[in-house]
């Protein structure tokens, strides 16, 4: 089955329970989100959200407690739906015995290119993430920077529909972020589909078009980028309200979603926060705070992630 | 059959890189040195004088049969010695790939967690399988070329060190996937072959023990645990061609345990979180 989302999550949950003490971390809890195909998307939050564990379930690498995956409508779980896939994990550990070459045609090899297109394609993306002239030495010799551009030509050799990328740019110079990103900005003409998940606001807020925001392993925020930056916008943080009512305010908000007090809604007039505030009190919900909202990323994050300090 | 390839071939290069590949050959060569060096010595001489074999019509028999004996207990020499290596070799080769950072990515490839353990053991395989057919082979070709005896049974040596070391490569794998320590993976096997020796035992220990109890755990120990020793006895005795050497009893067994645990490794590995 082919879907318009390369990337669907239901009710994603992760809980890590002690073997010994029984306690448990819920490390990913309810998540549902949709990553259209051919979208850059940028998974935002503070560290411990939950935002690794999340990616790692999509490809199999974590087991989820409850809920379900899917990349462009196939079954995370089945090694199949991970074809399509690029991925350049955080914190990667290449194998130091190898050259440059030798670890693109290995991972090459494991995503199913053929050796004929693995020696065409090679020297093709060494050369695209300025690499040509170290194809031949032992990546123990590069510098971090050096294995960052490695790894994603690493995942984009054979030749993804979407790629998953886990800072990107860290330990990265400005020079280097800026040529990692043209090299994106290359990709989506492709329709490629690009999630990110970073830690730099800014990373995100210049490159990608939708943004989810993971607080406490839960979605707190999540919309296209254009609609939550809406110049002087609302914040609606609501209890009680009913499913029912909730259809309609999702059409008239910016964004939606549920949150451990109820739900948090953004809007992008005054007309359109009165309406809604009149609809939650009619259905019997109860409003908890009305923020006035700012342009950056950096403030809905802090809202987001950190509403007391917001409000 | 391109990623299991894959998955050889990276086997084959770190085994190359950690220098593992090369220390085993290396052992393997300086082995093969002593043998030729020890060989130097003039062996049927030798035989004849240490035995006291007379020139009689039953000489050639009695130095044909002093060869025999002698290539029996070169081969447990060899099955003993590179097995043994061999799990020293491969101890990191497992809890390697399991490093964070290393793992999410290969298994971020369309690729089967079973594909991606046996694809290492695999290659472990090869490359213990390769030495062995080196080591072997070359004793072979120096004490056919001394003796002008070439027996080829001396070259059961090859597959029962390779059988036995596959059986405890799977010991190798399990505690790699459960507690990725390089010196646990070591120290498992070489204590289970030890204990295995020991258990081998038991027509003597049997008279000893006073209780029934006790005699029947030893027993059940016995018949759970890999046949290292008999494994060995019984190619001994096949070099030797006598025809009581029980081959089935062991292979059987050591091949349940051995498939036990790399079935275990392989259920834990597809379910643990990386």
């Amino acid at each position: 089955m082919v879907s318009d989302f390369a990337i669907e999550t239901f009710g994603l949950e992760k809980i890590y329970r002690s073997q010994w003490s029984g306690r448990e971390i819920r490390a990913v809890s309810n998540l549902s989100l949709r990553v259209p195909a051919g979208a850059k998307y940028g998974l935002l939050g503070p560290n411990g959200a939950g935002k690794t564990t999340f990616v790692k379930m999509l490809l199999s690498a974590v087991r989820a407690t409850s809920g379900s995956a899917a990349l462009f409508g196939k079954d995370a779980h089945h090694p199949e739906a991970r074809r399509p896939v690029g991925y350049l994990p955080e914190n990667h550990r290449f194998p130091t015995y190898l050259t440059g070459y030798g670890m693109l045609d290995f991972y090459g090899a494991l995503s199913g290119v053929e050796a004929r297109d693995r020696k065409k394609r090679i020297p093709e993306f060494l050369n695209l993430v300025g690499l040509n002239k170290w194809g031949d030495v032992r990546i123990k010799k590069y510098s971090k920077g050096m294995l960052q551009r490695l790894g994603l030509a690493q995942a984009l050799l054979h030749r993804p529909k979407l790629l998953i990328l886990d800072e990107p740019t860290d330990g990265v110079d400005p020079v280097g972020r800026r040529e990692i990103r043209d090299i994106l900005n290359g990709l989506t003409g492709k329709g490629v589909t690009i999630f990110i998940n970073s830690h730099l606001l800014s990373e995100v807020e210049s490159f990608c078009d939708y943004v989810a925001i993971l607080r406490s392993g839960q979605l707190a925020l999540e919309g296209k980028i254009s609609d939550l930056l809406v110049g002087r916008g609302y914040r609606i943080v609501a209890a009680d309200v009913p499913e029912e009512a909730l259809a309609e305010i999702r059409r008239l908000a910016a964004s939606a979603v549920r949150t451990p007090e109820g739900i948090a809604v953004q809007l992008a007039t005054r007309e359109a926060a009165n309406t809604v505030i009149d609809k939650i009190r009619a259905a019997g919900g109860a409003i908890e705070s009305v923020v006035a909202s700012t342009s950056s990323l950096e403030d809905l994050f802090i809202a987001a992630t950190q509403p007391e300090k917001a409000a | 059959m391109m990623i299991l390839g894959a998955l050889v071939a990276d086997t084959f290069q770190e085994a190359r890189a950690r220098w593992l590949f090369w220390g085993l050959f290396a052992l393997s060569t300086l082995l093969i040195l002593i043998f030729l060096f020890v060989l130097q010595v003039d062996l049927t001489a030798g035989a004849i004088s240490f035995l006291g074999i007379q020139a009689t019509a039953r000489r050639i028999y009695s130095i044909q049969k002093f060869v025999n004996v002698s290539y029996s207990w070169v081969s447990i020499a060899l099955y003993v010695w590179g097995t043994f290596l061999a799990v020293f070799a491969s101890s990191g080769l497992i809890p390697s790939v399991l490093e964070a950072g290393r793992i999410s990515l290969l298994l971020s490839k369309p690729l089967s967690r079973t594909t991606l353990l046996m694809g290492r053991y695999v290659g472990n395989l090869l490359v213990v399988t390769l030495n062995h057919v080196y080591l072997v082979f070359s004793v072979w070709i120096i004490l056919g070329w001394k003796t002008d005896i070439w027996e080829p049974r001396f070259l059961l040596a090859i597959p029962v060190s390779v059988f036995l070391f596959a059986v405890l490569l799977a010991v190798v794998v399990l505690v790699g996937v459960i507690w990725e320590s390089a010196a646990l993976s070591v120290m498992a096997p070489v204590g289970l072959a030890l204990i295995s020796v020991l258990l081998a035992q038991h027509q003597f220990v049997i008279r000893l023990l006073s209780s029934d109890w006790s005699r029947q755990l030893w027993m059940f120990f016995y018949w759970i645990f890999p046949k290292v020793f008999d494994l060995g006895n019984a190619m001994r005795q096949t070099i030797l061609f006598d025809r009581s050497a029980d081959w089935s009893t062991p292979i059987w067994t050591s091949t349940a345990f051995g498939l036990v645990a790399l079935l275990s490794a392989l259920n834990i590995f597809r379910k643990r979180d990386f």
